[in-house]
């Protein structure tokens, strides 16, 4: 039959045609690109936080925080400042990544629960503070904020969205992977398998532990300030603890420590709830629970184990 | 701020504080013996309170035979969350049981939210009555049960751990376990009574501070992050510091509250930040040399 890289090469262009061919599949019902949007912006933090724990082994409690840094950063730069939509975006992501930094120092000292603790309360105390400035719209929340602008080009569209975020989701995933098989990525590993055989390699812990901060807060920055302009409207409460539980679910159900797991866990995380829909939404949140439980018993690696299962079945 | 309002204020503080310490307790004592940092013991108590609501206003049960159930409850639920989730899990890392615990607060505030609904509704106050005063002081009838109980289950915890042969166990566990083995103690059911006590005492947390706030899926989230607090602030590892931790956090914040009430909530949580970078061992821990 066929060789094993024409099987995957097929396997691989079937994928990315089924995600191109989406919005048309979906023309007459524009809400579910909208929530694809959504999964899309909730995968990209994700990936971060899985950078964060998957990779670097640092558990963070309070990553929405990150995503609120950087949509606020944007939103207001445009909204008050009438600043450029891209230069906003990366503002927002500078910001998120500064935050990181800041957030990331504790990290040096801390481990374990106790980490979870002092990033559970940085991030509840983030939240709390934007509730508090008048900048940021306090607790009304911003409203209104203007929609994606691409240079000339207006993203309206929830179609034109989707095919926007598809490129940058699969750039940042790109990059993710390349830094993850870099030098650098090798060494953030060999921290989180263990800090003292690091150091004794030359491996400079403190320093790998800050980038892996930074570059997830930077990502999760990147996810707010897109969340900000698709949306419209941000309200502090819906970064809150848990906001930042909600994407921690969403990494540990998708798959800690893979690269896929994010997109699975998103959209697990932002489908579920509309499939069984109705009253039965809040079920939705105990088949998180389960879910969560049931990888960390069961499926070390979430539903990516079950994909990659699947795969070697099928001998893809 | 006069002193009368001040000895107020700080009354007032402590009975927060107090409930702060209940759950904080709960939580040192499962993770000191278990090693589980139980992210899942405010929703527990949530849970076990929106069976005594309806055992109180459906069923009409009287309050001292609910406060017995409740406190039944929570240990009935912490017996099955030990034998049938954690024991299975036991020997692996710190994130996978701190996830383990977050997936179980899910479930339950999932639960919560379907079987209840998520509307808030007014939970009855323990006691009724016009608040005491004694001198300067007026105290509600309720405070005074909370600082009570937390008093009482104080006692209890430290006859239970200091006086008692299971006590003992516990406590020769949290130092070493595989020691404690060894010396044939029988460390699972010691895991099931200490997961017993700690969920019980989640459920009376609960109980005694709901009528403060209302009824709702999410309404212990904050109270759990002020008790995480106050178990920083008292060093991880030891229930006496969970206990003074969560009173200092109540009375600190409630002083904080009246001066600047904009910053109630985020003055404590960067002030545990702070105490966690300078005091890793907080108020009252062993000081610890740096592990890798």
């Amino acid at each position: 039959m066929f060789s094993p890289e024409k099987k995957r090469l097929t396997a691989n262009a079937v994928l990315v045609l089924l995600v191109l061919v989406m919005p048309l599949v979906f023309w007459t019902k524009p809400s579910v690109i909208g929530y694809l949007n959504i999964a899309m912006l909730y995968a990209l933090a994700t990936q971060g936080l899985n950078l964060l724990m998957g990779y670097g082994g640092l558990v963070s409690l309070g990553h929405a925080a990150f995503m609120a840094i950087g949509g606020y950063t944007a939103a207001v730069l445009v909204m008050t400042y009438h600043v450029n939509m891209f230069l906003a975006i990366l503002a927002g992501v500078a910001g998120a990544g500064v935050f990181g930094l800041v957030i990331g120092f504790p990290s040096l000292r801390l481990s374990g629960f106790y980490l979870a603790v002092a990033t559970m309360a940085l991030g509840s105390s983030t939240a709390d503070v934007i509730k508090r400035l008048s900048i940021t719209g306090g607790d009304y929340g911003l409203a209104n904020i203007p929609s994606l602008r691409l240079g000339p080009w207006t993203l309206a569209s929830d179609a034109s969205r989707y095919y926007f975020f598809v490129v940058v989701l699969a750039l940042v995933f790109l990059g993710v992977r390349n830094f993850l098989n870099s030098r650098s990525g090798r060494a953030v590993r060999a921290v989180r398998d263990s800090e003292m055989t690091a150091a004794a390699i030359g491996i400079n812990v403190a320093a790998y532990k800050l980038i892996t901060f930074v570059f997830a807060a930077c990502i999760a920055g990147l996810s707010g300030a897109l969340y900000a302009f698709t949306i419209s409207y941000l309200h502090p409460s819906n970064f809150g603890l848990t906001f930042s539980i909600g994407l921690l679910s969403m990494s540990i159900i998708g798959g800690l420590g893979t690269i896929i797991g994010p997109i699975l866990g998103a959209l697990f995380w932002v489908m579920l709830p509309l499939i069984i829909g109705g009253k039965l939404t809040y079920l939705a949140t105990v088949i998180f629970g389960l879910s969560i439980m049931g990888s960390v018993v069961f499926l070390p690696k979430g539903l990516s184990e079950l994909v990659t299962r699947v795969q070697s079945r099928l001998k893809l | 701020m006069n002193s009368s309002i001040l000895l107020n204020l700080t009354l007032r503080g402590l009975t927060t504080g107090a409930v702060y310490a209940l759950v904080g307790m709960g939580i040192v004592l499962i993770l000191q013996t278990t090693n589980v940092m139980n992210f899942a013991q405010g929703d527990t108590g949530m849970f076990i309170t929106y069976l005594a609501f309806f055992m109180i206003t459906t069923a009409k049960v009287p309050y001292s035979l609910v406060l017995i159930l409740v406190i039944a409850a929570g240990a009935v639920i912490g017996l099955l969350v030990e034998r049938f989730l954690m024991r299975s899990v036991r020997s692996r890392s710190h994130l996978s049981l701190i996830m383990l615990t977050l997936g179980l607060s899910l479930v339950f505030q999932g639960l919560a939210a379907f079987l209840f609904n998520t509307e808030p509704r007014l939970f009855p106050p323990l006691v009724t009555g016009d608040p005491v005063q004694v001198g300067p002081v007026v105290l509600s009838r309720q405070d005074i049960v909370v600082l009570l109980a937390t008093l009482v289950v104080f006692g209890i915890l430290y006859l239970f751990l200091y006086r008692t042969k299971q006590g003992t166990a516990a406590r020769s566990i949290s130092q070493d376990e595989y020691a404690a083995r060894v010396l044939g103690i029988p460390t699972p059911s010691i895991y099931m009574l200490v997961w017993a006590i700690g969920s019980a005492l989640a459920g009376l947390a609960a109980l005694l501070i709901v009528p403060r706030f209302s009824l709702e899926p999410s309404f212990m989230g904050l109270i759990q992050v002020k008790a995480f607090s106050a178990i920083v602030l008292g060093g991880m590892d030891s229930v006496f510091g969970a206990a003074v931790g969560g009173l200092i956090i109540g009375v600190v914040e409630n002083l904080v509250a009246y001066q600047f009430p904009a910053i109630k909530d985020s003055f404590m949580l960067i002030v545990v930040v702070i105490v966690l970078l300078v005091l890793p061992q907080g108020l009252f821990g062993k000081r610890q040399q740096r592990r890798f």
